[in-house]
């Protein structure tokens, strides 16, 4: 049980003492946390068009096309970078002992942010999409996230450059390695593929597909579970080192990996083969983290029972495990050619951005809004509660797709069952998908008002 | 091929970002080592997690 502190004792800073204002960590999390409820809503509409796929009838802009790029774009960027970006900004001033360079730019970015995940909800459900995976957005939108991708990057590498400590701990190394990533696969993924045709093109956007995951999520992900991992536990990371060989691994290996996607189409056999290569080597950066991450808490494990943050990291730690085993084993020719397009994927894409990475940015918002705010959290039991219908929601749901792609990729590699069969058949699988989808969304619903009760509430309690 | 097909350049700008990635990748791993991450203080950085100085958190 840590100390509790009296407001006055809170408020009153030491002489000296470095004071970080928290202003633009404190509206990227509170915007992410809005849209993942919005696009969480989202999100239910769409597993309902796969029980009922007359609801809402023909409306345009409710149907299944349109809703299926917001969800995408709403979780990934409105939420998750938009989540992870704050953390950043809460986190980088910390690890560098000094206050971060721009407030004030950081708060335009965070305005700028929301102009674009509010341009996308426009733009996508009028349906103007530039038709490419993760890549929907229009070319206007496209600039603004570079724009806003810049003054993200500056903010950070001048807060680095003007940090009190030489040594740089292992959460910087990702956060700088995503933004330099970043700036290289977006402007591939939304631009470079525009002005390419036909297999290239395809090889282009799934190579901008699988390293929006690897070299986006997964650094600024592992970067946030790094830091909050020994923050929450108070237990020192096992081994710095083993952290950088990890970083490293993960810097060379990666961007390759992209290709397996296209495993059986149009494209060179050689090219598949070092795809295929380089997605089994992900199994050296993968056991790196985990096992760092795993030895951390070596003794520490009780204290999962009392902390909320705790027990989402550490199940993200898990997810990620199975995440990086399910992708370079479903990257080899013969699974690939039972999993490949069907419900298996959209199991595992879950699990890799809502089970591994969604985790650590909840576990990450849980423990820095009270912190922010200089309140204590809205309702531990309410955050308990967030945990368990979530993981519960996304355990039933990653599992029952995977046990339904396989299904489904066992038929369709039949000849002899008519399409039309394979879908009537996976009802009773998208009806278990929709129920999981309730309890997760109400995972969402409890986690968002639980931080927005923290910060925009008038809790005066005394902060931890 | 049609005067308005960019997949060649598209491509190569591909490749030639994916190759300054690579290349700062390599200088920096081999800079990582001269500033000592690989060192005997290697892991001095580890307790930077717990000297964030925040005056909201302290002991009283």
């Amino acid at each position: 049980m840590q100390p509790q502190f009296s407001k006055a004792e809170v408020t009153k800073v030491p002489e000296g003492a470095l004071v970080h204002e928290d202003a633009t960590a404190k509206w990227f999390l509170i915007s992410s946390v809005a849209y993942f409820f919005i696009v969480g809503i989202i999100a239910l509409i769409i597993a309902a068009k796969f029980v009922w796929p007359d609801l809402m009838g023909s409306m345009s802009w409710l149907t299944y096309g349109r809703l299926r790029p917001l969800h995408v774009n709403g979780m990934l960027f409105g939420w998750l970078l938009a989540a992870d970006m704050g953390l950043a900004y809460y986190v980088i001033p910390r690890l560098c002992g000094v206050p971060l360079w721009s407030e004030k730019l950081g708060l335009a970015t965070a305005a700028l942010w929301n102009v674009i995940i509010l341009g996308a909800v426009v733009t996508l459900m009028a349906g103007l999409n530039q038709g490419w995976e993760y890549a929907e957005l229009p070319w206007y939108l496209d600039i603004l996230v570079v724009v806003a991708w810049i003054m993200f990057g500056i903010n950070v590498f001048m807060t680095v450059a003007s940090r009190k400590h030489q040594a740089m701990y292992v959460t910087i190394w990702y956060t700088m390695g995503c933004i330099l990533w970043t700036a290289f696969v977006y402007l591939t993924g939304n631009f470079a593929t525009l002005f390419a045709t036909g297999t290239n093109q395809a090889n282009l956007n799934w190579m901008y597909v699988h390293n929006a995951v690897g070299l986006i999520f997964t650094p600024i992900g592992l970067g946030i579970a790094y830091y909050f991992i020994p923050r929450a536990s108070n237990t020192p990371l096992h081994s710095h080192k083993l952290s950088m060989i990890g970083f490293w691994s993960l810097a060379f290996v990666y961007v390759w990996t992209g290709a397996h996607h296209m495993l059986h189409g149009p494209i060179s056999q050689w090219l598949q083969t070092i795809a295929i290569a380089f997605s089994l080597m992900l199994l050296i950066p993968v056991w790196a983290v985990v096992y760092n991450l795993f030895a951390t808490m070596k003794g520490q494990w009780h204290q999962l029972r009392e902390s909320v943050p705790l027990k989402f990291l550490m199940s993200g730690v898990v997810f990620y495990l199975l995440t990086c085993f399910q992708g370079p084993m479903h990257s080899l020719r013969t699974v690939n050619a039972i999993v490949s397009k069907t419900d298996w994927i959209p199991g595992h894409a879950h699990m890799a951005v809502l089970g591994c990475f969604s985790f650590f940015a909840i576990a990450g918002t849980y423990f820095a809004m009270p912190k922010i705010m200089g309140k204590a959290l809205h309702s531990q039991s309410l955050a308990n509660w967030s945990y368990w219908m979530l993981m519960i929601g996304g355990l039933g749901f990653f599992t029952t797709l995977w046990l339904g792609g396989f299904w489904q990729g066992w038929q369709w590699n039949n000849v002899s069952i008519p399409f039309i069969d394979t879908v009537i058949a996976l009802k009773p699988i998208w009806i278990v998908r929709f129920l999981s989808g309730i309890m997760m969304f109400t995972g969402i619903v409890f986690f968002a008002y639980n931080i927005l009760a923290t910060a925009l509430g008038t809790h005066e309690e005394a902060a931890v | 091929m049609p005067a308005t097909d960019y997949t060649y350049p598209s491509v190569y700008f591909a490749y030639l970002f994916f190759f300054l990635c690579f290349a700062l990748a390599v200088y920096f791993c081999f800079r990582s080592r001269r500033d000592g991450y690989w060192g005997d203080e290697g892991e001095d950085a580890k307790f930077q997690v717990f000297q964030d100085d925040d005056p909201k958190r302290r002991t009283p």
